[in-house]
């Protein structure tokens, strides 16, 4: 509260009435305490389920259940794969997420590329297109798609699922490469052109390692929300089963500590990627300014 | 061929497998739940497109009170999500310093964990004899036996929990853009702060806060999780419905037409919500 | 010009094939079957083959896997046990396509219950046994059991376990001894109580409080039935409807009265002591979970075989001491009273003759009823 005795230079006239003894900088330091207190209390909010998931992976529960706490424990930490289901479920959801990954990844970026790259008829058709699945519930989708399966008999199962998780995820890569590519400069693909490269070896060489991290930013999104989409999957998995599909199916009997252990070890090989991200960025930069040095 | 077709024919080459993909499984299953949605038949003799518009009334007088609750859920939630997000946007992008990309990074980390473990997790913060609770109990905001789990309460905390990182994200993104000093010369020019607030910061995050409201408010309308894991059925969301008739009762034909209606009605709505707001662009807005 | 005309065309003549596409089509029924299906069967004979790899669906918890190990070292192969049945409803509508467009489903053994065993026999969804490989079946299988309306020879199903539908409720939570299923409408319990969303179990406990015989019910009774449970419903009296999720929130305390299967209430206990299960005076709901074979079912020795290995007495044995419900095995409350006296003499698991009087098998409905009676306790449920 030092503000208040200091001497306030001539602010700009505050509100329609002056205050008085109070200074803008007293103000301005509770404005800043108070939306730092509700950011902190917002993250908190973020944060309390993730923690108790955590904390319940040590859980040294008895019976089947876990929901109170009684005791410390690095059992499940042990063997999580032990349950053959759930180890299948997990693997499963792997394999949709890096399949779905790679097509949605594919199809996506050569449609940003062309949305940006080229102005042609019919492209702000193709532009809502894209953007009309990202503007759906999910229940309308995964129901949409189940309807068709089911007249056109398809059987559903893991297949139907790929499809599936590659139609909503191809609109977040679209989106997610388009936003890199317009920040982009074009000069650089032209020059190479000049300089006899063909379109090809030009989309090889300069546009394809310029986009890489947009690319990347997109794959990874795009595999996060395959990995843990619940709705979707629901209605085409047939008798596949993904983690989510597990977890869901095992709040009825009491869901597993296991569960909590991956959930958990899945967060941390997160973490762990975004860091290593962040130090590879950071020895890029230093390479590439020592370069220009 | 000549140069010119085939710089008209090179962006669709581009775009053809994305494009048909989405015309494929996509739009077409669209169109055929619009068929589905129109048929009449039961598990037994199986389904027949009769052109049953019937059916479409059934379901909505039937479902109106899942439809008027998804909406008031969804809205509170996105309300809601605004209210808590935009301070913390706002925290982060101006007065965050270095601990900028550290506070992102918490909010981006959630996603990590499963949706439906998470939900999960509030199901035992909530319980009628967990800490919070009784907490509750002893302020006085819950009467002896009252409870949170299985309330509108705990369905609209749960939908606001899970899609916060939906609103908070875009309001980051549109209030980083905005040049502090805007803000600066508009307080030179003896705006107060709440003018400037609400002449040039509200103004400039408008695209922000159209892209946060619906990336919340669209999904939250077909959510079905919060309701089944934290809701009775007093709670239940027509997303609930969609998804038990389809799966549980096999019913189709009205499973298609109530999941069709709640597509129709978002698309108005975002239609309308363009307008109100007067974003011309809905795609580059809600990108 | 030209791409003005290409464009018209397409608009109209692509929704027009569009829309004939979409007219050709339906979604398949299930009712042809059912009408070619109603042939006698024919002498069964399956070869004794190697068991192999096969596979087996059951409902979660609902074996002692030392049971399946067993299995393996004594006649070779592995058994894939899935634990992927959590609601009838839920299982059958995963596995409908495939069984109306006559494909394998992928398994050798399903368990399900009573009324939806009647929909897969009727259907012959199932295939018929060959009795020579199930002697112990033929019998161990306890003579109430021998023969049911819908399988009138057990030519397609062998019971896996039986229980009762009852109520389970924590004394401490309601402050008194229960004794009726009119306990599940007391307001006194208000948002405390659980109630099955199967609306067979949920309409046959309500007639049973309405003193409605649920076996031989009509269709316009079972409705009642389950417009009393709307009304409750309206008022807020039930927490949730559930399967057998409800024992999380019983074993949280969160709910203080469930309407309940026997089985989960006995193992239950061993997280929350407090817990009790009741047979109402007006008796309860019986049901069966049946072993049944898949139409195209690959390793049907291998299934015939587990089916008669788990009517060995000490096998049963072993399965009822684990899993608590109604065994339907006879002979095993001897075996059980040599290592578990406390589960043999456990009205629960072993019920006297005079319990077992008051308990109702499910009413034998037709589709259009069932249908009818399903739809209105949807509404009820929310969904």
């Amino acid at each position: 509260m030092s503000a208040v005795t200091e001497v306030t230079p001539p602010a700009p006239a505050e509100e329609t009435a002056p205050p008085s003894g109070g200074s803008a900088r007293t103000r301005d330091r509770l404005r800043h305490g108070g939306l730092a207190l509700w950011s902190v209390l917002a993250l908190l909010y973020l944060f309390i389920p993730v923690f108790i998931v955590v904390l319940f992976s040590f859980n040294d529960n008895q019976g089947r259940f876990n929901f109170t706490w009684q005791g410390f424990t690095f059992r499940h930490w042990a063997d999580p794969f032990a349950d053959p289901d759930l180890a299948k479920a997990l693997t499963n959801s792997v394999e949709i997420a890096l399949i779905s990954t790679a097509i949605a990844t594919a199809l996506g970026t050569f449609m940003a590329m062309a949305l940006v790259r080229y102005r042609f008829r019919g492209r702000s058709t193709v532009d809502f297109f894209v953007f009309m699945p990202l503007s759906s519930p999910e229940v309308v989708l995964g129901a949409a798609l189940l309807a068709m399966f089911l007249t056109l008999n398809i059987n559903t199962g893991f297949v139907t699922v790929v499809i599936a998780h590659v139609m909503f995820t191809v609109s977040y890569v679209v989106v997610t490469v388009k936003a890199r590519l317009e920040g982009m400069d074009r000069h650089i693909e032209e020059a190479a052109m000049d300089l006899g490269a063909t379109e090809w070896t030009t989309f090889r060489k300069v546009t394809l390692p310029m986009i890489a991290p947009g690319v990347a930013a997109a794959a990874m999104l795009a595999a996060a929300i395959s990995f843990d989409d619940y709705v979707i999957t629901s209605f085409n998995a047939g008798q596949t089963q993904t983690f989510p599909l597990f977890i869901f199916g095992a709040t009825r009997q009491g869901v597993p500590a296991e569960v909590n252990v991956l959930a958990t070890m899945l967060l941390l090989g997160v973490l762990l990627l975004m860091a290593g991200n962040v130090l590879i960025q950071k020895s890029l930069a230093r390479r590439d300014t020592m370069r220009a040095d | 061929m000549s140069l010119n077709t085939r710089r008209k024919l090179l962006p669709w080459l581009f775009i053809g497998p994305g494009l048909l993909w989405l015309l494929l499984f996509f739009l077409y299953p669209l169109l055929n739940q619009a068929s589905v949605s129109l048929m009449t038949g039961n598990p037994e003799q199986g389904y027949d497109l009769t052109w049953a518009f019937h059916n479409y009334w059934d379901a909505i007088s039937e479902y109106k009170e899942q439809f008027g609750r998804s909406i008031l859920y969804a809205g509170v939630s996105t309300l809601l999500c605004l209210i808590i997000g935009f301070p913390l946007a706002y925290f982060t992008a101006f007065h965050a310093g270095r601990w900028k990309s550290f506070i992102l990074l918490l909010i981006i980390l959630p996603f990590f964990m499963s949706y439906v473990l998470r939900t999960v997790a509030w199901q035992l913060i909530l319980s009628d004899d967990g800490t919070v609770v009784s907490f509750f109990r002893t302020i006085g905001l819950l009467g002896d036996d009252g409870r949170l789990l299985a309330s509108r309460t705990a369905v609209i905390a749960g939908i606001t929990y899970n899609f916060l990182p939906f609103m908070a994200l875009p309001l980051y993104v549109a209030l980083e853009k905005i040049d502090p000093r805007l803000l600066e010369a508009a307080t030179d020019l003896y705006a107060s702060r709440t003018t400037a607030f609400r002449k040039v910061t509200v103004p400039l995050a408008l695209p922000g806060i159209f892209a946060g409201s619906l990336l919340t408010f669209i999904p939250a309308c077909g959510d079905f999780i919060n309701a089944a894991l934290l809701g009775t059925p007093q709670q239940y969301m027509i997303g609930n419905v969609i998804q038990s008739k389809f799966l549980n009762i096999l019913d189709y034909p009205q499973a298609a037409a109530l999941s069709f209606t709640l597509m129709l009605f978002i698309l108005v709505g975002i239609f309308l919500y363009a307008r109100l707001l007067g974003t011309r662009n809905l795609t580059e807005a809600a990108i | 010009m030209a791409e003005q005309t290409r464009r018209k065309f397409l608009g109209r003549g692509g929704s027009l094939a569009l829309a004939y596409a979409l007219a050709g089509c339906g979604i398949e029924g299930t009712l042809e079957r059912a009408q070619k299906a109603a042939t006698p069967i024919p002498e069964i004979t399956h070869k004794k083959v190697p068991i192999g790899n096969w596979t087996f669906s059951n409902w979660p918890l609902y074996i002692d896997k030392d049971i399946l190990k067993e299995f393996d070292e004594q006649y070779g192969g592995h058994v894939k046990y899935l634990e992927d049945i959590n609601d009838n409803d839920e299982f059958y509508g995963k596995v409908r396509q495939q069984l109306t467009a006559e494909q394998p489903i992928g398994r050798d053994i399903v368990t399900l219950t009573d009324f939806m065993a009647v929909k897969w026999v009727r259907n012959r969804y199932v295939q018929p046994l060959d009795k020579k490989n199930i002697p112990n079946v033929v019998k161990n299988l306890v003579d109430n059991l021998k023969s049911v309306p819908y399988d009138k020879k057990r030519d397609y199903t062998v019971p896996w376990q039986s229980g009762a539908v009852g109520i389970g409720y924590n004394p401490k939570k309601t402050g008194r001894e229960l004794n009726s299923f009119n306990d599940l409408f007391d307001p006194a319990f208000k948002g405390r109580v659980t109630m099955l969303n199967e609306a067979y179990d949920s309409s046959g406990v309500t007639m049973l409080a309405q003193g409605v015989d649920p076996t031989t019910a009509k269709i316009d009774q079972i409705l009642a039935a389950i417009e009393k449970i709307q009304q409750a419903a309206d008022s807020g009296q039930f927490r949730r409807f559930t399967g057998n999720d409800y024992s999380t929130d019983l074993a949280k305390g969160n709910i203080w009265v469930a309407h309940a299967y026997s089985g989960d209430i006995v193992q239950l206990q061993s997280d929350n002591p407090d817990l009790k299960f009741i047979y109402p005076d007006e008796g309860a709901m019986l049901f069966t979970d049946n072993m049944m074979i898949p139409a195209k079912a690959e390793h049907v020795y291998a299934a015939e075989t587990m089916m008669n290995f788990v009517y060995e007495p000490e096998v049963a044995a072993k399965l009822a001491i684990y899993v608590n419900y109604l065994s339907p095995c006879k002979g095993i409350k001897e075996i059980v009273e040599k290592t578990d006296p406390d589960i043999a003499n456990n009205p629960l698991i072993f019920p006297s003759d005079e319990i077992r009087k008051k308990l109702h098998p499910y009413p034998a409905l037709s589709d259009a009823d069932e249908r009818t009676m399903k739809e209105a306790m949807a509404k009820v449920t929310g969904a």
